[in-house]
């Protein structure tokens, strides 16, 4: 291989750095969940909050069967960026792992390690010959020892905590707009607000309660809820959040 | 069926979440298999544990014996510490109750270098109760003292892995004798020096009656701050 095709063979094989010492496929991963609509978790003094966008392509399409924010344990919410088959996977090793932990301890996993379990699993597909990343960000919410914790996983494998963050489609917009407006003493409505507006902000035409899906984990109950389609759009209409039909 | 991809060098995920994930029980398997045998070293026992308000007490015997009937050992600690914050009694096969300290302590030791906090003891007992229950047959029943944020306890587990908590506890050959000194002596708002003194006498009592109890006492005191062991070989030093 001479030329330009010389550039290209680091982007062959998942085991390979470049030259100067990027995966390709782990950053190609990456494009893969910008792909993807995006999901918003806002970390409050007394809970978190997980909001994604689930709007279809087609009105056929049975909204429920998006899958975009899932139940890991009592405590503890995932929502999902990218593809969604590679997110299925790692939701159900959450699910084990927190299942694992009940087994053996007799207690509730820690979301912290909870994500851990996750993003060390993730890491193996950077290393393992024959193997690709998993095209998915996740965002891992839940209550650990009474207190809210939210993280994210990437395609690299590394975990990070956040207050409020964006994964998926118009990252960048969103996170920015989080910034603006978040507030460290906001409580579990006001996240579920600033969640809402946030994924509103980057609609070009409205949000649609429909295309939405919402959950809690409060500290009160330390409980995974999920909003039903009304009290989502109960939210949206308060907010004036929906497009103009008209438009 | 594997739910996962089996890929050289990724996790497996199917291992059985009840063994230990670094210790493994293999070499084990002989000491098993040497069930009663008058060959193998036990320590007969009599092991104490004693919850306060400030701690817990355990308190164990020194003798090993060989089917109970010749000293093998006169000055054996049967009280480990396994955690920051709590010990464990060896009762039964003196190989067996070695090894599950062995796996319990490392199993601790990863646990809270992984997630920066000590395992709860609960957990800790809940963690025994599986190993027990789910290894080659340890012929072990041990007495798990601690002290966490919930406050102190002490559980017994038994061979075939029952974790049961309670505010004292006393496991071994001497069981009877010790019990009745505890029955009689024990209320619920001893101080530390109190349950020591309770704890000395009761093992003391046993080893008077039990040919598997003697050769003076270990006393192990746990608190919040950590574990404290001392050996004394006659037990007007440790009254």
């Amino acid at each position: 291989m001479q030329g330009q095709n010389q550039q290209q063979a680091y982007d062959r094989g998942i085991t390979i750095f470049s030259p100067d010492g990027r995966l390709y496929q782990v950053e190609y991963a990456r494009e893969a969940v910008k792909r993807g609509t995006a999901s918003v978790g806002v970390r409050t003094a007394d809970g978190v909050v997980l909001a994604a966008d689930r709007h279809a392509r087609s009105p056929l399409l049975e909204r429920d069967s998006i899958e975009k924010i899932h139940k890991a344990d009592d405590h503890v919410g995932i929502a999902s960026a990218g593809h969604v088959a590679d997110a299925r996977q790692l939701i159900d090793l959450a699910r084990r792992q927190a299942q694992v932990n009940h087994l053996r301890y007799d207690e509730e996993i820690g979301v912290e390690s909870l994500t851990k379990e996750v993003t060390d699993y993730i890491q193996q597909y950077t290393q393992t010959g024959g193997a690709r990343p998993f095209g998915v960000a996740l965002l891992v919410g839940g209550i650990e020892d009474g207190e809210p914790r939210l993280f994210e996983t990437d395609p690299s494998g590394t975990p990070y905590e956040w207050q409020a963050v964006a994964i998926g489609g118009d990252r960048d917009e969103i996170q920015t707009f989080l910034e603006e407006e978040y507030e460290e003493e906001m409580g579990l409505e006001a996240g579920l607000s600033l969640a809402l507006r946030a994924l509103g902000s980057v609609s070009d035409d409205g949000l649609d309660a429909t295309g939405v899906d919402v959950a809690t984990i409060d500290v009160e109950s330390e409980q995974f809820t999920a909003l039903s389609e009304d009290e989502i759009a109960e939210r949206v209409t308060e907010l004036e959040l929906e497009g103009d039909d008209d438009e | 069926m594997s739910k996962f991809p089996d890929l050289p060098g990724i996790k497996n995920l199917d291992a059985n979440p009840y063994e230990p994930e670094l210790a493994s029980f293999d070499d084990m398997d002989a000491d098993a298999d040497a069930g009663d045998g008058d060959a193998v070293a036990k320590t007969g026992t009599t092991t104490i544990g004693i919850t306060t308000d400030d701690g817990v007490v355990i308190a164990t015997d020194m003798r090993a014996s060989l089917g109970g009937r010749f000293v093998s050992n006169k000055s054996v600690q049967k009280v480990e510490q396994i955690h920051p914050s709590a010990a464990l009694t060896l009762v039964g096969s003196v190989g067996g109750a070695q090894s599950f300290i062995r796996t319990l302590r490392s199993e601790s030791d990863l646990y809270e270098v992984r997630r920066g906090e000590p395992m709860s003891i609960s957990a800790l007992a809940t963690l025994a109760g599986n190993f027990a229950r789910g290894g080659p047959f340890f012929a072990i029943n041990p007495i798990l003292g601690g002290v966490d944020e919930e406050g102190s306890h002490v559980y017994s587990i038994d061979p075939a892995g029952g974790v049961m908590e309670d505010d004292y506890t006393v496991t071994g050959s001497g069981m009877q004798v010790a019990h009745g000194k505890l029955e009689d002596r024990y209320h619920d708002d001893l101080s530390m020096e109190e349950a020591e003194e309770l704890a000395v006498e009761a093992v003391y009592a046993a080893t008077e009656r039990d040919t598997g109890s003697g050769n003076g006492v270990y006393v192990a005191t746990v608190t919040g701050d950590g574990v404290d062991i001392t050996g004394y070989d006659d037990f007007e030093g440790a009254r």
